[in-house]
């Protein structure tokens, strides 16, 4: 049901032509959140962060949505080399936390991109 | 005294530099076994997820040692050994046996880890790691691993070819598969779990105090909780080459200029809580680097396999005066040390370039992916060499010319380097920087051959307490052989589960 929700979200952003999904824009006060999670912020911090928004939130947060890793479709055309496939990395496959390459609040680079410095851009 | 405010104080004060300081005793004093609330309980924690933490994990569960848990500070699974380069030394290996190599055995890679060992190796344990070498093969093979098909060559000191190599060569072929397999058989792993602490019962260890939720390198985050283990903690948190602070304490020509090819968790904060608590540490100071890193990447990288082009077919060429400054061939520490003096008057480096001759190695792969990557450049002369690099020009061309004119004779008067490999240097060229990485630490916790730490005053076994991998000291002595880490971490992973085993029903 979340997922579907996440889909049609998804679609909506794109045929309304404003930010991206995944940009990263104004949320609530001076936080910053991702363009297509608008609608976890309408029901606080804690729809990620258990208990408070001060403890750092986890990959639950992300899989709930998002399904695992492995499964997740990224943009093929725009690796570096094939095998450059963050959702299937030949160091780590399923055993990275999506937090090692994505931030919810901030820009952040890949974990991939601490050796591999001209694969993969800040998100 | 050791609510979460006061340790936040302490926590805070103790972090250097970014990089993640242990915690020494000041903390755990007050912490007795006793009186500790314990938040959860296992009969086995392992503390890192290499192929060490990874083999032990999979191994203690295999043995019947009940609720396995491994504890991952970092947020990936396969500390340094997912970036690792994927070789294997493995005597009487299959694929060796192929091709026709016959007489190798576990006996002929110890006679090699002897010499390179310097006479400070732990030759019974190597002895028993090489023995052992077929068991680690035939985990791998069961887990799934998949090596290069035919793939077995001779590297750096072994006097036979019995290195093979993962099929994407990295370690990470290797990690997944123990990571997946444990997965399946019921092992558990936690990442971002920060050991902050042992919890002693006198020189026995009953539970570790651990951040969980930690995100690296900032102590502050996460929350305190405690882990009780009943029957072993095994250390396998690998080496500390990432820990400036600690690397340049006991090896002052390690200066921090120097980057490293570790992953970014090899701080070794758990072998300095090892030692708060007792336990013995050997050989700290013997750490390799490498002189052929680039400190235009991460990690080990592609600069190794270019400069195995470019320290033969090439120079060296001091960027602030355009004159070549060492012996390209010489070894490892000779090299290191003349790189690292390019220095500019404020001490900071001035790296070195190395280039060699585009046209003869059109289509390599060690070339193209390192140009891909932008490690490495091609320039069309030596006047856009020295301009890229501002290297002064004309030093430049008398150095090449002088060069040039040595090459048909086959000596070089300057640094004596071996010529039978040289060529005429003639532009286009491929150019790159370099400077020396930390590599491995040989040093660490002091243990016995079953795996079991030894504590400093009794040099006797601390009850419960185990290491395994990086580590531990002690085993290579002063050099370690290419391709035998991964070796010593997966079988040792295997024998410490046997030892495990043995201890309880002792």
């Amino acid at each position: 049901m979340m997922k579907t929700l996440l889909l049609t979200l998804v679609v909506a952003t794109l045929f309304t032509g404003a930010a991206n999904a995944g940009d990263l824009v104004k949320m609530k006060g001076s936080t910053q959140g991702r363009s297509n999670h608008e609608f976890i912020y309408q029901d606080g911090c804690k729809g990620c962060h258990q208990g408070s928004g001060k403890q750092n939130a986890t990959d639950a947060a992300c899989v709930e949505c998002h399904g695992e890793i492995t499964s997740i479709p990224v943009d093929e055309s725009k690796l570096a080399i094939p095998e450059a496939h963050p959702h299937k990395s030949l160091h780590y496959n399923q055993g990275a936390s999506c937090l090692a390459c994505h931030g919810e609040h901030e820009k952040k680079a890949p974990v991939c991109a601490e050796c591999h410095r001209t694969w993969f851009k800040e998100m | 005294m050791h609510d979460r405010r006061s340790f936040l104080k302490l926590g805070a004060g103790a972090a250097v530099g970014g990089i993640a300081a242990a915690l020494p005793s000041a903390v755990s004093a007050t912490e007795c076994a006793s009186n500790i609330k314990w938040d959860e309980t296992r009969d086995v924690i392992v503390v890192g997820s290499g192929f060490a933490g990874l083999s032990s994990a999979l191994n203690a569960k295999r043995q019947g040692l009940g609720s396995i848990l491994v504890l991952e500070k970092m947020q990936v699974i396969g500390g340094n050994s997912a970036i690792n380069g994927g070789w294997l030394a493995i005597p009487k290996n299959p694929i060796q046996l192929a091709q026709g190599i016959n007489d190798d055995s576990p006996e002929e890679l110890v006679k090699d880890q002897i010499i390179s060992g310097r006479g400070m190796q732990n030759t019974d344990m190597l002895r028993q790691i090489a023995n052992r070498a077929l068991d680690a093969y035939q985990l791998c093979i069961d887990t799934g691993v998949k090596f290069r098909e035919g793939f077995n060559q001779q590297v750096g000191g072994h006097n036979k070819a019995r290195a093979i190599r993962t099929l994407h060569g990295v370690g990470g072929d290797i990690t997944t598969k123990l990571y997946e397999a444990g997965k399946k058989e019921g092992v558990e792993y936690r990442l971002q779990h920060y050991v902050e602490d042992f919890i002693m019962d006198g020189q026995e260890i009953v539970g570790l105090k651990v951040r969980q939720n930690y995100r690296f390198p900032d102590l502050k985050t996460g929350k305190t909780i405690y882990i009780k283990a009943n029957k072993a903690v095994i250390l396998a948190h690998g080496g500390f080459s990432r820990n400036l602070v600690l690397r340049e304490l006991v090896d002052p020509a390690l200066d921090k200029t120097l980057d490293c090819t570790n992953a970014l968790g090899a701080t070794g904060e758990v072998t300095l809580t090892a030692m708060a608590h007792g336990a013995f540490p050997v050989h700290m100071s013997f750490i390799q680097t490498g002189h052929w890193g680039s400190p235009d990447e991460g990690g080990f990288g592609w600069s190794n396999a270019l400069l195995s082009i470019g320290f033969h077919k090439g120079i060296s060429v001091n960027v602030l005066d355009g004159k070549r400054f060492m012996n390209e061939r010489a070894d490892r520490k000779t090299c290191s040390d003349a790189i690292m003096k390019n220095r500019h008057p404020d001490g900071s480096p001035a790296y070195p370039v190395v280039f060699f001759n585009h046209d003869d190695h059109i289509g390599a792969e060690e070339v193209t992916r390192a140009v891909r990557d932008q490690i490495a450049w091609k320039v069309d002369s030596l006047e856009q060499l020295a301009k890229q690099f501002n290297i002064p020009l004309a030093p430049l061309k008398q150095t090449v010319a002088e060069y040039n004119k040595q090459v048909p004779q086959r000596i070089d008067p300057l640094f004596g380097r071996m010529m039978d490999t040289a060529v005429e240097l003639k532009p286009p060229f491929i150019v790159s920087r370099i400077w020396p990485k930390v590599h491995y630490c040989m040093g660490g916790l002091k243990t016995d051959l079953g795996a079991r730490v030894l504590h400093s005053q009794t040099l006797a076994p601390m009850k419960n307490l185990y290491a395994v991998g990086e580590a531990t000291g002690g085993t290579h002595g002063g050099t370690r052989l290419s391709s035998t880490a991964c070796l010593e971490c997966l079988t040792m992973g295997i024998i410490v589960a046997e030892t495990i085993k043995s201890d309880m029903q002792a």
